[in-house]
């Protein structure tokens, strides 16, 4: 008989995806520095992906660009403090996520419990799609498709979602970074992928954001 | 979900398998669908076998999204600046800031 006790240890890190960039390394150097222009060329390599992991956990554009600026004027003033124990990427993401979750706080939103907000019941389970297999999303699915899916994710899941499945966090990180168990974050996680998976197999509905471009999560 | 416990990975049912799913996919690389303890199970239940090939298709594709889809507008860049400067000039002044009630050299 095949038994087996669950592990219950951190993901090991499905993916590390953040190699070094050249140049990068002496713009950091002279930026710490206060060199301007170095730290203008820092800005120019990273502000696409800081500005992208902003928009992904706020839906929304306007503070999305706020956040951006934060996040740079927050590296600018803590450059000193980067010793190149982790990847500069990994280091400025992380400092990032931090100041988007600070601001959602400060919104008042309750970032652990978000996964009431779809479901108040909690019974979102696997037995729900049995019978509904669709054969198109077994192999491949559009990245702008996911995409759009993730637009429509309920806050809660969005964020767990970006954190590990896109940013590649683990578990063990996000809980730290949420205050909450990691049993919460992979039970948030595999909720997300349920959702997911429901939005990407009605393509004749068109999955809306679960937000308006102007509201707050 | 955490706690560790002793599965039965030959006589594993439906609503089992749904349970462990979420740490399953948790530890080890993510591969349900490859786990050799799964694989009797899977073979005799194909719609948990859909469920996890569709789940390993969205996490994989996600990692795609990792690349940056936009751009945030020159406004940005020009705020950071003004504010660096401004913050510059404060502390400029903060530099030539004379205490009035410092003793005379």
């Amino acid at each position: 008989m095949m038994t087996q006790a669950l592990p219950s240890r951190a993901n090991p890190g499905l993916f590390k995806r953040n190699p070094p960039i050249a140049g990068e390394a002496e713009a950091i150097e002279a930026a710490q520095k206060g060199d301007g222009e170095a730290f203008a060329m820092l800005y120019n390599l990273h502000k696409r992906r800081v500005y992208t992991l902003c928009l992904r956990m706020l839906g929304n554009v306007s503070e999305a660009e706020d956040m951006t600026q934060n996040a740079f004027l927050h590296l600018f003033r803590k450059m000193g403090s980067f010793r190149g124990e982790s990847a500069f990427s990994t280091w400025l993401h992380r400092l990032t996520v931090n100041l988007v979750l600070m601001h959602l706080r400060k919104k008042g939103l309750n970032l652990v419990s978000l996964e009431e907000t779809d479901n108040p019941s909690g019974e979102e389970t696997i037995t729900r799609d049995y019978g509904r297999r669709d054969p198109i999303l077994a192999g491949s699915v559009d990245r702008i498709a996911l995409e759009r899916a993730v637009e429509a994710l309920p806050p809660g899941y969005r964020m767990v979602f970006v954190l590990h499945d896109v940013e590649g966090f683990e578990h063990n990180e996000i809980a730290a970074m949420l205050e909450c168990s990691t049993g919460n974050t992979k039970s948030q996680l595999h909720k997300a992928r349920l959702k997911l998976r429901e939005l990407l197999r009605s393509p004749g509905q068109p999955p809306q954001p679960s937000v308006d471009s102007e509201s707050a999560i | 979900m955490t706690t560790p416990r002793i599965i039965d990975f030959d006589h594993l049912k439906p609503d089992e398998f749904e349970h462990i799913l979420p740490d399953l996919f948790a530890t080890g690389d993510g591969k349900v669908s490859q786990d050799p303890r799964l694989q009797k199970f899977l073979a005799a239940n194909p719609d948990c076998a859909a469920l996890v090939k569709d789940l390993e298709t969205i996490a994989e594709t996600a990692r795609s999204l990792f690349e940056p889809v936009a751009e945030p507008s020159d406004r940005v860049w020009q705020n950071i600046q003004a504010k660096l400067a401004e913050d510059s000039a404060l502390a400029s002044i903060d530099d030539d800031y004379i205490d009035p009630g410092a003793p005379l050299d």
